[in-house]
């Protein structure tokens, strides 16, 4: 099955850096969902919002996302922010 | 006489000592600190390293048209934003700094917005204009940096400053640490990387996109030069106390020699006379 690499990264470090099936995060123009074989794209995450990522094995986890930069290139997502925090740690 | 200077050297020794435990504790408190100081400033490495990719797909987005953020002005009017240490005692690493920019900082009009105590007392005496300043590179927030980062954004968008560098020491190795001068804006060409030639699609535009996205990276930018700063002013220091404490030691040792002749000599003085009385 055709997978995304996420990373999920912020100045102080990196948060999940993995396959994974679906991400889905709040964009200033509204929830958007990357799934594999997704179009190049940039788009500006809110100034506070959820991320939710679907993993290989189809656990989803819940993470909050402060502000920044939703990047897909060539099936590398990646989460560009200020601060993140998994909800679930 | 040999009483007198056996005591002069005895004095000398304490003090001596006693400056080498203050070197010692400095060298073992920059050890530690540098050790946080490097975890940080790897953690922070990988965002800087996606965040420019995106940054750059960005700015160069729709071919043919550049932002302007990419395009270099005629430079009348330059500032630094300049991470400098927060005490002194480090070896040249301060002073290399300072040297560096004033080197730098011939051709042009500058302003400094100095982050660091040490930078703030050297461009308080006159040197150059102080925009705004930071005291402390050590647990320098994000949200400070991005303060900095929307101001210096504004003035340039305004015009008032033609190119925007940042100025911080990067950490090589505990031994060797490189005072670098960093454009941060106009954007820096050397840093783009290879252009794929694919589209990409932008929501909002890209220059709107780029236009909120920027100050969250400028605010990364110098967040993790401070990073790499602090790594190298503990390096630093601790590289200059190993050695001051060496000399400590050295010193002590050279004193004690001098100190044990001295009460030598005063014993066979003393013995001399004894004899020399015994003898009448």
């Amino acid at each position: 099955m055709a997978m995304i690499h996420l990373t999920i990264v912020t100045p102080e470090g990196k948060f999940f850096d993995d396959d994974a099936q679906r991400v889905m995060v709040r964009t200033t123009g509204g929830d958007v969902a990357i799934l594999p074989h997704h179009i190049d794209y940039a788009a500006a995450l809110t100034e506070l919002g959820q991320a939710r990522v679907t993993e290989v094995d189809g656990r989803v986890r819940q993470g909050e996302v402060q502000g920044g930069l939703l990047h897909v290139s060539n099936d590398n997502v990646q989460v560009i922010t200020n601060h993140f925090r998994w909800m679930d740690a | 006489m040999a009483g007198a200077s056996m005591k002069d050297i005895k004095l000398r020794i304490r003090s001596v000592e006693s400056t080498m435990q203050i070197t010692k504790a400095m060298q073992l408190v920059a050890s530690s600190k540098l050790r946080g100081a490097r975890a940080r400033m790897e953690a922070s490495k990988p965002y800087m390293k996606i965040a420019r990719t995106a940054v750059w797909d960005m700015a160069l987005h729709n071919t043919g048209a550049q932002s302007d953020y990419v395009i270099p002005r005629e430079i009348s009017q330059r500032c630094y934003i300049v991470i400098a240490g927060d005490r002194g005692l480090a070896g040249s690493y301060n002073a290399n700094m300072f040297k560096r920019i004033e080197w730098d900082s011939r051709d042009a009009n500058c302003c400094v917005i100095p982050i660091g105590r040490k930078a703030i007392e050297y461009y308080s005496r006159g040197r150059m204009p102080i925009i705004t300043s930071v005291e402390k590179v050590e647990g320098l927030s994000l949200e400070a940096c991005g303060d900095i980062a929307k101001r210096v954004l504004e003035s340039y968008d305004n015009g008032e400053y033609d190119e925007i560098v940042l100025a911080y020491s990067s950490f090589v190795s505990v031994l060797l640490q490189k005072t670098k001068l960093k454009p941060l804006l106009p954007l820096d060409a050397r840093d783009a990387p290879e252009r794929t030639g694919r589209q990409m699609l932008c929501e909002p535009g890209a220059d709107a996109l780029l236009k909120t996205f920027l100050p969250q990276y400028l605010a990364g930018l110098i967040y993790s030069a401070a990073c790499d700063s602090f790594a190298s002013e503990q390096a630093a220091r601790r590289v200059a106390m190993d050695s001051a404490t060496k000399n400590a030691g050295d010193m002590i040792e050279d004193l004690s020699l001098r100190y044990n002749r001295a009460r030598q000599s005063s014993i066979t003085q003393e013995l001399t006379e004894i004899v020399a009385g015994a003898e009448h």
